[in-house]
């Protein structure tokens, strides 16, 4: 008898917390999500889904438009593109998401650590991050490439070098922001180290603009991996990507054009799904500030 | 003000220094013999002859400290000497100019417009807020910047180019194919402005003295012309630098689909090719200007904004 009631109260109280957590969410954020993890999903599930194995070449079957065998066609070398398109996200994904993580996550330490601290620390490193901003990152990668040689590890370096200067100077702020209410002086009080209070009082504290600006981000930093694939300094053959998929493309599309479509509008829609839950976030935000400050 | 700007420039010099270090040390720390890719770079030839390599190793001091070899490679930087071209055989600051123009056509090109769309696209939105046009716009801007510019490149020179025939697709002739490339370029530019135009002219229709103009009998549209987009300028200017120096260097990509000879493509040429010099010289030259446009932006956006003066 108590078995069940308890497991009738926590069936009926979990899909309420789900469905209400869920309300809370701008449309955007969940079309933009529902969008990405089916992304994601294909993305890991490749080798059980894709149709064919993406390097199998059949020359008889070159440079044909979609089919029902062939649902997004074949390239110049008989090639399935529906295969190649899932196979060839991983990589683009992979790189842009370890590089943002590890950009969100020096910027916050950064930031956080700059504004709890204050003076000359404050001051250096702001100035730090005023110049670097104004790096090109392009630019940047070109340089580690010419001293590392290609590959992902050295793209993750070189994006990363410079990506975090927003997060830094993004996270400073938000600190400052939370650093006036009574809770930190409360702590403060106490007596608690500058670690606690970072850990404990201002990340959790500011965690929701930095992922809103994660996502915002996360889309541009898939642009510029696919776009150093695409001038051959990313992914190295044999493996190959949206980027290098692109590239080989222009020589055919002329011919057969769809080829230039599906790896680019594979990387579109990635990219905009990752923008509209940024973006989302972002309405959320100023949707909840309104509310506190009218009530 | 003066310590603001006195900080500002002795940051900018340190940058400067860190930058051409690391360029400096580019052939030292990559694949190959230092000696050899320096030796290669001064002379217009490969020199191969052991003796010889020897000689000119101590003549050009490759043999002494690499603080001492670094002075003399800034002096000769400063002087606007890179050495030559693996490639070309020819001093690679001369190769700059005519890129640098390229660059800076392409770039103000692109940025004209992109800012003369999102002025009046912002600006509708801000007065058509919340309502259907607001969000089309905002949608309509998520999306632009989420295009690959590597995709949309090729689809517009097989539209423009190879289907209707009325513009080049690659090569740098005459204005007409400036036309692609610049529409590619100011893509992102514009989704960027028409998001901060919004938002600003959001912040000025709420201000008092929009509401004082309008009681005073001027329109909607009159009080915008008159206050509105004067104080809506300034971070839309701010945006602008940071785009300008993006792009003077950062275009590589489309630079290398159309072919067009500027900085962006000259580095990407030189690294493919391994050319160390014109390798170093691009990286000097884009980085120094980026940040020197920047800081100058941000000294010039603290004179013109009295409030941010009072912050700090």
């Amino acid at each position: 008898m108590t078995d069940t009631t308890i497991i009738n109260s926590t069936v009926i109280r979990e899909p309420g917390r789900v469905r209400r957590w869920l309300a809370d969410r701008h449309l955007l954020t969940k079309l933009g999500a529902a969008c990405f993890l089916t992304i994601l999903l294909l993305l890991l599930l490749t080798p059980l889904i894709s149709p064919y194995d993406p390097a199998a070449q059949n020359l008889l079957q070159k440079l044909k438009w979609p089919s029902a065998q062939h649902w997004l066609g074949t390239d110049q070398f008989g090639r399935d593109v529906l295969s190649r398109v899932i196979h060839g996200g991983l990589f683009s994904v992979a790189v842009a998401s370890i590089t943002i993580i590890l950009c969100a996550v020096i910027g916050i330490v950064i930031g956080a650590v700059s504004a709890r601290k204050g003076g000359i620390v404050d001051e250096m490193l702001m100035r730090l991050v005023d110049l670097l901003i104004a790096f090109p990152d392009v630019v940047v990668a070109m340089f580690f490439i010419a001293t590392l040689g290609p590959g992902p590890v050295t793209l993750i370096i070189a994006l990363t070098a410079v990506g975090w200067t927003p997060f830094a100077r993004m996270m400073r702020g938000l600190t400052l922001e939370v650093s006036s209410r009574e809770f930190i002086e409360a702590a403060e009080a106490l007596a608690c180290s500058r670690w606690f209070i970072i850990w404990r009082h201002i990340i959790p504290n500011t965690l929701g603009p930095v992922f809103a600006m994660a996502f915002l981000r996360f889309g541009h930093k898939l642009i510029t991996v696919g776009g150093l694939s695409f001038l051959g300094l990313g992914v190295q053959p044999p493996a190959s990507d949206w980027g290098t998929m692109l590239a080989d493309a222009r020589n055919y599309m002329d011919r057969m054009p769809w080829l230039v479509i599906a790896p680019g509008l594979a990387i579109f829609i990635t990219a905009l799904s990752v923008t509209m839950i940024g973006k989302g976030l972002e309405f959320e935000r100023n949707r909840e500030r309104r509310e506190s400050e009218t009530t | 003000m003066l310590n603001f700007i006195a900080k500002r420039f002795v940051m900018l010099i340190l940058t400067l220094v860190v930058v051409s270090v690391l360029a400096f040390l580019i052939p030292y720390v990559g694949d190959g013999d230092p000696v050899r890719i320096i030796l290669r770079s001064r002379m217009a030839d490969e020199v191969t002859d052991p003796a010889m390599i020897a000689a000119l190793t101590r003549e050009l001091g490759l043999d002494r400290p690499l603080s001492e070899q670094y002075l003399g490679w800034l002096w000769r930087v400063l002087q606007g000497d890179f050495g030559l071209s693996f490639t070309t055989r020819t001093p690679v600051d001369v190769m700059f100019l005519h890129a640098l123009g390229v660059s800076l056509l392409l770039a103000l090109g692109a940025l004209a417009v992109a800012f003369l769309l999102a002025i009046p696209l912002g600006t509708a939105a801000a007065v058509k807020r919340g309502r259907a046009f607001d969000h089309a716009t905002s949608f309509f801007t998520q999306a632009l910047v989420a295009i690959p510019e590597y995709w949309i490149a090729p689809i517009l020179i097989l539209v423009f180019a190879i289907y209707l025939g009325v513009l080049p697709s690659a090569g740098w002739h005459d204005w007409s194919s400036m036309i692609l490339p610049v529409i590619v370029l100011s893509l992102r530019p514009l989704a960027y402005f028409t998001q901060v135009a919004r938002a600003s002219m959001i912040d000025v229709l709420n201000a008092p003295y929009m509401m004082a103009a309008r009681a005073r009998g001027l329109g909607v549209s009159a009080s915008l012309l008159a206050h509105g987009l004067r104080n809506a300028m300034l971070p839309i200017m701010t945006l602008f630098s940071l785009w300008l120096t993006s792009l003077l260097g950062g275009s590589i990509v489309v630079e290398a689909i159309f072919a067009a000879p500027g900085m962006g493509w000259l580095l990407y040429d030189a690294v493919l090719n391994n050319d160390v010099p014109l390798i170093q010289g691009s990286i000097v030259v884009i980085v120094a200007l980026a940040v020197i446009i920047n800081t100058l932006t941000d000294i010039v956006y603290v004179m013109l904004n009295p409030a941010v003066k009072l912050m700090s």
